[in-house]
């Protein structure tokens, strides 16, 4: 599966996407970034869990405590994915400029 | 030609010396459009038509493990008093768009996250 295939599936969770938007804020302990979802504090960590499998968050450790926070870097094929649109569609203007020359009137 | 870049959307706008018929031509005949789109036959299929105006597609790619992710590819023609045709193009809708609305609420700095070197960026700001 390519990267962003990956990423793709792994935001199209509602709630996981929630959960990567809310750490846009900072960086947050589980307990912190459950204070606003309905979910479980279990269902978080699995969100989270998935959230890092993908590149999209890094955790730290520090005592007894782990900190999230969005790896941004994450996001880079997904950026690639849309750009190589961005380079194909001006190079199929040009060769449709060229086809409307040669097309009878 | 210019391009405006908002990461969700993709506009291509050009000027063309030909009228709208003639482009409109090019963008529905089979025969024509396989000349500089041949693409289209596996990926486009048409949602919308709007004879000499406007062609609105469904634009469907395909990963590796045979998922589709599906977006959307509009053309709209405008006549120019030179006799040519403006034509827009625009490609979003993407049917992801999850991941695309993700994106489009992070911080701008970090929307393209290769132009810049984040690896020590602070989050708390």
């Amino acid at each position: 599966m390519p990267p962003e295939a990956a990423l793709f599936r792994t935001l199209a969770d509602p709630t996981r996407r929630a959960v990567f938007e809310r750490l846009g804020e900072g960086e947050m302990t589980v307990s912190d970034l459950r204070s606003g979802f309905s979910v479980s504090q279990p269902a978080i960590s699995q969100h989270l869990a998935a959230l890092k499998a993908a590149g999209l968050v890094s955790e730290r450790r520090a005592g007894r405590n782990a900190f999230y926070r969005l790896r941004p870097e994450g996001l880079a094929p997904l950026a690639g994915w849309v750009d190589r649109y961005r380079t194909f569609w001006p190079e199929r203007i040009a060769k449709l400029k060229d086809v409307l020359k040669d097309m009878e009137p | 030609m210019s391009l405006e870049s908002p990461l969700e959307t993709i506009v291509v706008d050009t000027d063309l010396d030909e009228p709208p018929e003639k482009v409109w031509r090019a963008l529905t005949e089979p025969e024509v459009l396989d000349r500089w789109l041949a693409e289209a036959k596996d990926r486009a299929e048409v949602v919308e038509s709007e004879p000499g105006k406007r062609l609105r597609l469904t634009w469907r790619d395909r990963d590796a493990d045979g998922g589709l992710v599906e977006s959307e590819v509009t053309f709209t023609l405008t006549p120019m008093i030179t006799g040519g045709t403006r034509l827009r193009l625009v490609h979003d809708g993407f049917v992801h768009t999850a991941c695309m609305s993700a994106l489009a609420r992070l911080p701008r700095a970090l929307r393209r996250p290769r132009l810049a070197n984040l690896g020590g960026l602070a989050w708390a700001a």
